[in-house]
């Protein structure tokens, strides 16, 4: 099937590329015309009962779904390459196709009803995804996975539930309305937990990296740029519900330290997918904090600029953990500028945008990112969590540069790599087209006016300071190294709590388990074999046990009494029965 | 890296082997540069020399205990896996099942495909045929499916 020509891949590619194609047009036209639509669909109609299905197309949504289009569809096309050994090859098309149809499903739903749809199709389908390798690590990571978002899901049926009591589930139309209520506090704040789950916030981070025993071409697409953007998609949607409540404040630290410990723990980690996941997370970060500053335009731009480079990112890592015989790990490798170069071309593209270099497609969302959050009135420490994750973010992307490219080969004494996957590198070069690109035509696009931003010289360069002093420290720790001292060993504790993400993959799987099996086990020892059990059922027994005795000695001794009761009653109800009462 | 060796299954001499291997395998993780890397080894291959030609028992145990315990406690969080072996990314990602795995299928699961099954049982019989005019007829004791 694979070495058809036009085999399942190809067919996907040219149906997503299309569509993404044809979705640009529209966004063109909406945004020209400032056109939103807003269709329902009604599916079903009985006995004035109808099945609504709301669908609403603005700029936004016709925008998100041509990149997820986009990004699907040549991510459809590597993977004829990359997964062209594969066995089921249709399961893993139809999986992704299911992840793009639910991914849909949540952008164009304006009805909290159908982004559950959509919501949960993407948990289970990035689940199905995870678990894709069926090895142990693949199922535990699932595991961790589902779990983590299953959280996010109850929260959000539990805010169908709530919104039950405003009369519709179409929140959009009673967004403003609701806001007065103060009953909408916790909806905001579920909703906010909700999107915090699937982005990844900081009690929940530990499942993206884990997610990375995926196939590379589902952590292109699912865990960097869509997946994990559809809670701040969500956010964004429920921008309005959020202003000024006090959980919001609550997010922007939260992401901010998400941002901070995902920029601390890339630099510790070696697993080459897993540094790119804690990079994504460290982005994510970065939107979700911009977005709890009360500015969701630009966690949208953010949001598409990142998903172009950082898909690009994860596929240049899967042309590489293909090439190196499934190592992923990067003290295996080295040197491979001078076997691969066209990836590594598209590598260091996807990275310097990453960093923000000048003119590529994350400079212009970060560089505005951190222009406002220089502008705005936050404290000192949030102003400082921005800038170290700045520094932070240059520091993982040189240390990665420096082992990848840069340092000797590692590997086997003798082995060939090539850049002859001309598959992957054709879709690789449409992403770095748009890694290119995409910044700066968004930027135009999107935006009807320009930030007016006014800063004095040096807080104007300070992101270039802060970059410039993270990339070499990244150049000078990645590279002096070791020859006299391990820094590693000498700080043991402190790097393994760093690296490990602040022990949260620790909290959120063995850390869940075991106290609440303890905590169940004291319950068990001391309600269900204890007091319950003395209570309940032995307690029953013995109350049983004491007025049957005392019953006994009733109907033994007085016998006439029971008899005159009766005659009594029966009395009675031959009055009742006469007189009609 | 291995596993733990059983207590009382392996000799000293072993213990000290795999203790040693798996030092070795440890600075693997921490030195990533092959030339850091083998100064390092040559500096724990001191370690381990200096204690060689120790004959007390006492005193030799006593040492191993020692060094478990050190290498117990400077465990890389990120060993340095090979992808498909024990611990790495890659392990056991393929599994194919082995061809014995189709004659256990029911009788209904097979009548899907009968022409396959057909075909597949005269090729089991030519093969054993095959088998047993090279080697001899099979000994029954040793038939396992």
């Amino acid at each position: 099937m694979n070495n058809m020509k036009y085999s399942i891949c190809f067919i996907s590619f040219i149906f997503l590329f299309m569509m993404s194609m044809l979705n640009f047009i529209f966004m063109i036209y909406f945004i020209m015309n400032k056109l939103v639509i807003l269709l329902e669909w009604e599916i079903i109609s009985f006995n004035s009962i109808s099945i609504v299905m709301s669908i609403l197309l603005d700029w936004m949504s016709l925008l998100f779904m041509m990149f997820v289009f986009l990004i699907s569809s040549v991510v459809i096309y590597y993977s004829k390459s990359y997964m062209s050994s594969e066995l089921n090859l249709m399961r893993f098309i139809i999986l992704v196709l299911l992840f793009v149809f639910s991914m849909m499903l949540l952008i164009i739903s304006p009805n909290i009803i159908s982004i559950l749809l959509g919501w949960d199709g993407l948990g289970l389908v990035s689940y199905c995804l995870v678990i894709y390798y069926q090895n142990l690590k693949s199922y535990n990571a699932g595991m961790l996975t589902a779990l983590s978002n299953r959280i996010g899901d109850v929260l959000i049926l539990m805010v169908i539930s709530w919104m039950l009591n405003y009369g519709s589930w179409n929140y959009i139309f009673y967004l403003e309305f609701m806001n007065n209520d103060w009953q909408m506090k916790f909806v905001s704040s579920m909703i906010i937990m909700a999107a915090m789950t699937k982005s990844a916030q900081i009690p929940f981070s530990s499942w993206l990296p884990a997610a990375m025993a995926a196939p590379t071409p589902v952590s292109a697409l699912v865990h960097s740029s869509t997946l994990v953007t559809a809670g701040v998609y969500l956010l964004i949607r429920f921008n309005m519900l959020l202003l000024d409540t006090f959980f919001l404040k609550m997010l922007l630290l939260l992401s901010g330290l998400t941002m901070f410990m995902a920029g601390i723990s890339a630099n510790y980690e070696f697993d080459l997918k897993k540094i790119i996941a804690l990079s994504t997370l460290s982005q994510l970060g970065l939107m979700m904090s911009i977005l709890s500053m009360g500015m969701p335009d630009l966690a949208f731009f953010h949001l598409l600029t990142h998903a172009m480079f950082k898909a690009l990112l994860f596929m240049c890592a899967g042309v590489i953990i293909h090439l190196m015989n499934d190592m992923q790990d990067i003290r295996f490798m080295g040197g491979i500028s001078m076997y691969i170069p066209l990836t590594t071309l598209c590598m260091n593209i996807s990275n310097m945008a990453l960093c923000g270099i000048p003119f590529l497609a994350g400079f212009y969302s970060k560089d505005l990112v951190l222009e406002m959050v220089n502008f705005s009135t936050f404290n000192l420490s949030i102003f400082f969590l921005f800038y170290l994750s700045t520094g932070l973010t240059m520091f993982y992307s040189f240390r990665l540069v420096m082992y990848l490219m840069i340092n000797d080969y590692n590997l086997m004494s003798i082995y060939n790599l090539y850049d002859e996957d001309y598959v992957m590198l054709k879709s690789m070069f449409i992403l770095l087209f748009m890694s290119v690109i995409s910044g700066s035509f968004l930027n135009w696009m999107i935006f009807p006016y320009p930030y007016m931003i006014y800063l004095p010289f040096n807080m104007k360069m300070m992101v270039i300071y802060v970059s410039l002093i993270g990339g070499m420290f990244g150049y000078l720790v990645s590279n002096m190294n070791i020859y006299s001292v391990n820094k590693f060993i000498m700080t043991y504790n402190l790097s393994n709590f760093l690296g490990m993400m602040w022990f949260m993959p620790n909290l959120s799987t063995y850390g869940l388990n075991y106290y609440f099996l303890k905590f169940s086990q004291n319950l068990v020892k001391n309600i269900d074999l204890g007091w319950s059990e003395i209570y309940s059922g032995f307690g029953m027994m013995s109350i049983m046990k004491k007025n049957s005795v005392l019953y006994n000695i009733y109907q033994m001794n007085n016998f006439k009494i029971y008899l005159f009761s009766f005659v009594i009653w029966m009395v009675i109800i031959l009055f009742m029965m006469l007189f009609n009462i | 890296m291995a596993h733990l060796p059983l207590l009382g299954v392996k000799t000293h001499s072993q213990k000290v082997c795999s203790l040693y291997k798996r030092a070795l395998r440890n600075l693997e993780a921490y030195y990533d540069r092959r030339n850091v890397y083998r100064y390092q080894a040559v500096l724990l291959r001191d370690r381990f020399d200096k204690n060689a030609k120790v004959t007390d028992m006492r005193k030799a145990v006593e040492l191993l205990k020692e060094g478990e315990n050190e290498l117990f406690m400077l465990q890389h969080p990120i060993p340095r896996n090979f992808a498909t072996s024990v611990g790495g990314v890659a392990h056991e990602r393929v599994v194919t099942p082995p061809d014995w795995v189709i004659d256990y299928w029911h009788p209904l699961e097979k009548a899907h495909y009968p022409e396959y099954f057909k075909r597949r049982e005269e090729r089991k019989k030519e093969f054993i045929a095959m088998w047993e005019k090279e080697y001899g007829p099979a000994d029954k004791k040793d038939e396992k499916h």
